[in-house]
């Protein structure tokens, strides 16, 4: 399925995707993938679909919430909002994402510097 | 908390599919529509952007799939999948089904039945307050093995005030009554109780109160009784009022004072004594002697204490043996001049043993124990034999849905998927298997319940307990992962090519399964000898035991036992009364002999008594307590017993001349050798320094005394007219008809001498010896069931068997027979692997016979563990019956028509 390189672990799309709903708000699957491709420049190649089940994980641990609402050329669409619990892990999340990335980069940095 | 919410989350997933699967998708839909449109917007035609869509979005079925993955609970909903399948499937072949949880359920059932009594029997405890804090008092003793549990009065009490370890000590003695109510005489069991019997046990009375402390503190003085409930529904019909009236027990009127509550049953579950009285009324109950309460040297009561929960047995056993010996030391400085060195020292040597008492006292616990464990151990193996015969069914019947294996491999079906899916469906009939088998466990229960002793099985509580129901469920999901893991394995193995061929009876498969399913075969026949030569084993003892020379003649001898001594009648109207019922009964028509004895034959016990014997110096240890009965006149010619020498009893042999005895030859032998004993001398032990004073006046032959299988005892016989006290005699009647006939009569006749004495173990001779082999008789019968349960399994797989193997190779049996095979040779062909299989199997399952047999040992009488009726017997019947299964289907390839058999593929 994803031939080229840039393959997305599950835990770092649910944080993509929460960071994406908490920068533009509520959101459809449609929109959170083109958010998704657009940020990453095509560097991210993404199976849109695999983008659903994602959704409905994040939801039934209450992080976002759905609801159907019109979309702005006039279509149905189900649009997805990030809830307070969402916040919350999108923080603790970004935290231990960041905390994970500076100590990658020291060890590999080091790594390269000896 | 967060997977409690996803969990909600998913088990809502289960519902509204329908429409949830409509809503993923409308919401795929959209995001595929604008996809396109964007595509078309950069320019694309609609056919080329709606394709260049579906790229970018992936697989549209995967996607729908892993969300429905997510959505609901995947485990659960194959599962309930795969059950709708296989139930199709089952219901499809309904003979295949119906055979097998047939199968099951006999397998199941008679696990979970013997389980039943198994739990119940060894596993139960006492229906008490915590009854694991109990714990049964004994006492080693050096002269013999086993512990010893019967302790005086004065000990109890020394142990009940002395111990530190113990909450509470209470004693019990067993006694037996005549009560009369309402002018109605009956025999009751009955148990002497210490007054804090039932604090201790923690049971509350079912209707006004039960037996305390304060009543029983004046030897004599308390006249009350507490009835069981089974006897106050069977004997007053739950008659509350009559708590508060007067029974008449042995003569004495004594109080009602309550109900013991439903279920309880004392402290041993073989017994359910129907009257409590306090244990300080053994003087009226059980007069003689009259210092029972205070001799340190009658030891007549047991033991049962409460252990406080800080100390452990350990500990208890340590300070309750310091104590003992404390007062040991003490009674025996009290008796220094009667007594010799080496009794102290065997005295002093014993030691306090404190069992487990959750059980209560366990002796016929214990006497079963073996044979119960045996027989769950043999319906083990028949489940085993079961499993391989329907594993091997499923073989076969997978090798006929090949190609549905083939077609839902090809179509994508992984392997696991695919062993799930058998494994659901093995499992499936294991669990129906197990419901049916249920209903033939309490089936089978209540049948054996029918073997043990009524006291016993009543006492037997709750039988199908979850316990129970928990083994039935994990003996059936065990069975199903033994039965179907081979055949689910052994299909996965299928390539999709191969089968997919139309060639189907592919050759290199069906090696495979015919490989495993010899395997299984052997396996049973290994399985089913072992059973059917333990089945031997015991039908060649118990028909040893029904054989054995008794020394007496069982037929046509009618028995019933009365104790008028228990109404407190003086001895002169008790031997009135005796020599009265004896000379009626001898009047009466069809009579050729009537006696009375103290003991009767092969009726489970007998009374022993210490004797010196003139001239004859005893060792140290010795046992010098031979059998004895006391016997009117009449009774060897009762019984058919011969003389050797002397003479028997007559009405001269009175009080008043000198006293006479009769022995046996084994008492003879042993004490006389090979000189004459008429004329000798014997004494018993009620006047230790008196010289030894009764004559011998008669040598009779030998008789099996108290059950068939014991070895030649030493006997002695004292006349009734000579003793002091007469207990309970038991009347024999020798007839030339029916001795039931007589029964009536007796009664009548005994009713007319005095109203208020009951008759009680009213039986024939034959009935007693025969009920005496209930136990040998029950084992014979369930193994020879299961034994024959096992072949029969066996045969019919081996049949199976060789019916797969002729089909499979019905072109090779065609050409063979173009070639001009004759049908002889075909048949050796056919059978030649399979009676190799079978021989091997039952080398295998002789060697773990004669291996197991052994382990038998006492349960078996006057049978070699390597009994050669048993093993070549066993052997023939299995080689018969598994050469007719082989023969049925073989016969079929010789049947075969050379020109169909090669078109035939």
């Amino acid at each position: 399925m994803a031939e080229t390189h840039g393959e997305v672990l599950q835990g770092t799309l649910d944080l993509i995707v929460l960071k994406t709903l908490e920068a533009l708000g509520p959101l459809h699957g449609y929109g959170i993938a083109m958010r998704i491709q657009q940020v990453s420049e095509d560097l991210l190649k993404l199976n849109q679909g695999t983008l659903y089940p994602a959704l409905l994980r994040l939801e039934q641990r209450g992080w976002i919430s759905s609801k159907w609402g019109v979309s702005d050329n006039n279509r149905k669409a189900k649009y997805y909002t990030l809830t307070r619990s969402g916040r919350k892990q999108l923080l603790a999340e970004t935290e231990s994402w960041e905390r994970m990335a500076a100590l990658m980069t020291r060890l590999l940095g080091r790594a390269e510097g000896a | 908390m967060e997977w409690l919410q996803v969990m909600v989350a998913r088990l809502t997933g289960l519902f509204r599919r329908r429409a949830l699967d409509a809503e993923l998708d409308r919401e795929l839909s959209v995001h595929l529509e604008a996809l396109t449109e964007e595509n078309i917007r950069r320019g694309m035609t609609e056919q080329a952007a709606h394709h260049a869509a579906r790229r970018e979005f992936g697989g549209l079925e995967q996607t729908k799939e892993s969300y429905r993955d997510q959505r609901g609970l995947p485990f659960f909903e194959t599962l309930a999948q795969d059950l709708r399948y296989a139930s199709r499937m089952l219901l499809k072949s309904p003979g295949f089904t119906l055979v097998t949880v047939l199968t099951l359920a006999l397998g199941i059932g008679a696990n979970t039945g013997l389980f039943s009594l198994v739990n119940s029997v060894l596993l139960g405890n006492l229906p008490v307050r915590n009854p694991e804090e109990l714990v049964v008092v004994k006492y080693t003793d050096s002269r013999s093995q086993q512990a010893q549990e019967d302790f005086s009065y004065p000990m109890y009490q020394a142990l009940r005030d002395k111990n530190t370890a113990f909450r509470n000590v209470l004693t019990r003695s067993g006694v037996d009554f005549n009560a009369s109510y309402g002018g109605q005489s009956e025999r009751a069991t009955g148990e002497m109780v210490s007054g804090n019997y039932f604090e201790t046990l923690g049971v509350r009375a079912f209707l006004g109160r039960l037996i305390g402390p304060e009543d029983d503190r004046t030897p004599g003085a308390h006249p009350v009784a507490v009835l069981s409930y089974g006897y106050w529904q069977r004997r007053f019909g739950s008659d509350a009022a009559v708590v508060g009236k007067d029974l008449i027990l042995n003569n004495n009127p004594i109080r009602v004072i309550g109900i013991t509550p439903p279920g309880f049953y004392g402290t041993e579950m073989a017994r359910n004594p129907d009257i409590r009285v306090p244990m300080m009324m053994a003087t009226v109950f059980r007069p003689v002697p009259a210092n029972r309460l205070e001799n340190p040297r009658h030891r007549w009561m047991t033991i049962l204490a409460r252990r406080k929960p800080q100390v452990t047995v350990g500990q208890a056993q340590a300070s309750l043996d310091i104590l003992y010996h404390q007062v040991l030391a003490a009674e025996l400085q009290e008796r220094e001049s009667s007594i010799n060195a080496h009794d102290k020292e065997r005295t002093l040597a014993s030691r306090i043993q404190l069992e487990p008492g959750n059980q209560g006292f366990a002796h016929l616990r214990t006497e079963m124990e073996r044979p119960l464990l045996l027989m769950f151990c043999v319906t083990g193996i028949v489940l085993l034999v079961a499993c391989a015969n329907l594993a091997n069914l499923l073989l076969a019947r997978n090798a006929k849905r090949k190609q549905e294996i083939s077609v839902r491999l090809a179509i994508g079906a992984g392997r696991g998927r695919l062993i799930r899916q058998w494994l659901t469906e093995s499992l499936l009939l294991s669990v129906l298997g197990g419901c049916a088998g249920i209903f033939v466990a309490y089936w089978a229960e209540t049948a054996l319940l029918g073997f043990l002793p009524a006291d016993f099985s009543a006492n037997l509580q709750a039988p199908m307990d979850f316990r129970v129901l928990g083994f039935a469920l994990l003996a059936s999901l065990f069975t199903g992962l033994l039965f179907g893991l081979a055949p689910a394995f052994q299909l996965s193995q299928a390539g999709v090519s191969i089968t997919l061929r139309h060639d189907s009876p592919s050759i290199a498969s069906g090696e495979r399964i015919f490989c495993l399913r010899s395997a299984l075969i052997f396996l049973q026949v290994a399985l089913s000898l072992p059973l059917l030569i333990g089945a031997g084993l015991f039908l060649h003892s118990l028909e040893n035991l029904r054989g054995v020379s008794t020394g007496f003649v069982k037929e046509n001898v009618f028995l019933t036992t009365l104790n008028p001594a228990m109404n407190g009648y003086p001895r002169e109207r008790i031997k009135s009364l005796y020599d009265d019922l004896l000379a009626l009964v001898r009047a009466m028509p069809d009579v050729r002999a009537a006696s009375l004895t103290t003991s009767s034959v092969i009726s489970g016990g007998w009374d022993q008594e210490g004797v010196k014997v003139e001239g004859y110096l005893p060792g140290a240890d010795e046992n010098m307590s031979p059998n004895a009965a006391i016997i009117s006149p009449g009774y060897f010619a009762t019984m058919g017993i011969p003389f050797v020498e002397g003479r028997d009893f007559t009405e001269q042999d009175t009080a008043a001349r000198p006293k006479v005895v009769i022995i046996n030859e084994t008492m003879a032998h042993y004490f006389f050798g090979n000189k004459d004993p008429l004329g000798k001398k014997i004494g018993t032990e009620d006047d230790p320094k008196a010289p030894p004073d009764r004559e011998i006046i008669g040598v009779v032959k030998d008789a099996k005394y108290v059950r068939l299988s014991e070895a030649p005892r030493r006997h002695f016989y004292a006349p009734m007219a000579q003793e002091l006290r007469l207990l309970d005699m038991t009347l024999q009647v020798r007839t030339s008809g029916d001795p039931e006939k007589i029964g009536n009569l007796v009664r009548a006749q005994v009713h007319d001498l005095d109203a208020n004495l009951p008759l009680y173990a009213t039986t024939t001779l034959e009935i007693q010896i025969d009920d005496s082999l209930t136990q040998e008789r029950l084992i014979t019968w369930l193994s020879s069931l299961f034994g024959l349960l096992a072949t029969l399994l066996a045969s019919l797989g081996l049949s199976g068997v060789v019916a797969f193997s002729v089909s499979r190779r019905t072109r090779e049996i065609g050409i063979r027979m173009a070639l001009g095979a004759q049908p002889d040779d075909i048949l050796r062909h056919v059978v030649g692997h399979m009676a190799f299989l079978v021989t091997a199997g039952m080398a295998v399952g002789l060697a773990a016979a004669y291996g197991l047999s052994r382990l038998l040992g006492s349960m078996l009488y006057e049978v070699g563990s390597a009994d050669p009726r048993a093993f070549a017997g066993s052997c023939f019947l299995l080689g018969v019956v598994a050469a007719l299964a082989a023969y049925w289907p073989a016969r079929r390839a010789t049947e075969v028509d050379p020109v169909v058999a090669l078109r035939y593929e």
